[in-house]
């Protein structure tokens, strides 16, 4: 049951998919993997929306450089690890959501661990090998992983679903190299908005998902389009069938 | 018009794809470019007839060796075409074909 305070919170988007989708969203724990660009507005979305428990993850310490598109985290912060920052701003931003902010770097030993229980995964990551893994985690539990990537202008966004739609190593199988990347926050904004949408979609089994589309944004052109993406029946991840048993020791 | 048509189509030996670049390869080499290749032209061919002249959009999908970098994705008439069969993926009138890299940031 809901208090006052949150029936009033949460009364605009009931009116879109009623008390049971908010229950939905109440009993969900999603998993964010990095607390960054993506992160910031993922984060912030799914905590108003009113995703019951919220995992976000990250290493870093606030750098000045990351302000122009990471908006969980402010001036002030800078130094301060963005665990920390963010969990103060999500906590703020709902009092009546559990937040778990967790400093750690994502990686073979701990991935699975991590994710734990959770419902969904959030890609807010900048590189591919812990894409990688979080896909393989995904894979092995069953549910959606839900990809988004940024550069300068452009991004890209797609819903991954185990057993039904290709997953991130069909549609990339291989890692492009690393890089100090341009961007502008409005295109983190673009996309990582794209992807809490998609898992407010999910758990309140709302509209259509973005599967088997990959969606991209041109924002020089303030063009969208997507391009239509298959299974791999020779993935290494999923084999094309979205299962696989993740890699790494067993206790 | 009409009589342009008719003049395009006794041109048997030149046809006209359409090459689509998506992200930094867009940035590099520009959005959507029409071309006249000749008939039988290879995918990979096609595609450094095109960038050859530009040194930075060419570095960006190309390895020293001429070859795509692996992590680049092709495709054509929105079905994927793996690396591998690049060289010896025909290319015919009309044809669209897209190159794009995955896009890392977050």
């Amino acid at each position: 049951m809901f208090s006052e305070r949150e029936l009033e919170r949460y009364k605009r988007q009931m009116m879109l998919f009623g008390e049971e989708g908010q229950e939905r969203l109440n009993k969900a724990h999603i998993f964010i993997a990095g607390a960054g660009g993506l992160g910031s507005p993922v984060s912030i979305y799914l905590a108003v929306a009113g995703v019951g428990t919220i995992t976000i993850i990250d290493m870093d310490v606030v750098d000045g450089t990351n302000l122009n598109r990471q908006i969980l985290h402010y001036d002030r912060d800078i130094g301060r690890k963005k665990t920390a920052s963010a969990e103060e701003k999500l906590q703020e931003f709902n009092p009546d959501i559990i937040i778990n902010a967790i400093d750690v770097k994502i990686d073979a030993s701990n991935a699975k661990k991590l994710v734990g229980n959770a419902d969904g995964i959030v890609d807010a990551m900048d590189n591919y090998p812990t894409r990688y893994l979080l896909n393989d985690v995904a894979m092995v539990k069953q549910i959606p992983f839900f990809h988004g990537g940024i550069r300068g202008f452009y991004g890209q966004a797609t819903t991954i679903i185990p057993g039904s739609t290709p997953c991130l190593k069909c549609i990339f199988p291989k890692a492009p190299p690393g890089e100090e990347f341009p961007v502008v926050g409005v295109t983190a904004g673009i996309i990582g908005t794209i992807q809490s949408n998609e898992v407010i979609k999910y758990l309140t089994g709302s509209g259509d998902l973005l599967t088997n589309r990959l969606f991209i944004w041109d924002g020089m052109q303030a063009h969208a389009e997507e391009i239509c993406i298959e299974r791999n029946p020779s993935c290494e991840a999923c084999g094309g069938r979205g299962k696989k048993k993740i890699a790494g020791k067993k206790k | 018009m009409w009589w342009q048509r008719k003049e395009e189509n006794s041109r048997e030996e030149e046809m006209t794809v359409k090459i689509r670049f998506f992200a930094q390869f867009r940035e590099l080499l520009g959005s959507d470019i029409i071309t006249e290749v000749p008939a039988g032209t290879m995918f990979t061919l096609l595609i450094t007839s095109v960038v050859k002249k530009n040194p930075q959009g060419y570095a960006a999908i190309f390895d020293e060796t001429g070859a795509f970098h692996e992590f680049v994705i092709l495709m054509k008439n929105g079905k994927r075409i793996d690396i591998a069969d690049a060289d010896r993926t025909v290319i015919v009138d009309g044809d669209e074909v897209a190159v794009f890299p995955p896009v890392a940031g977050g």
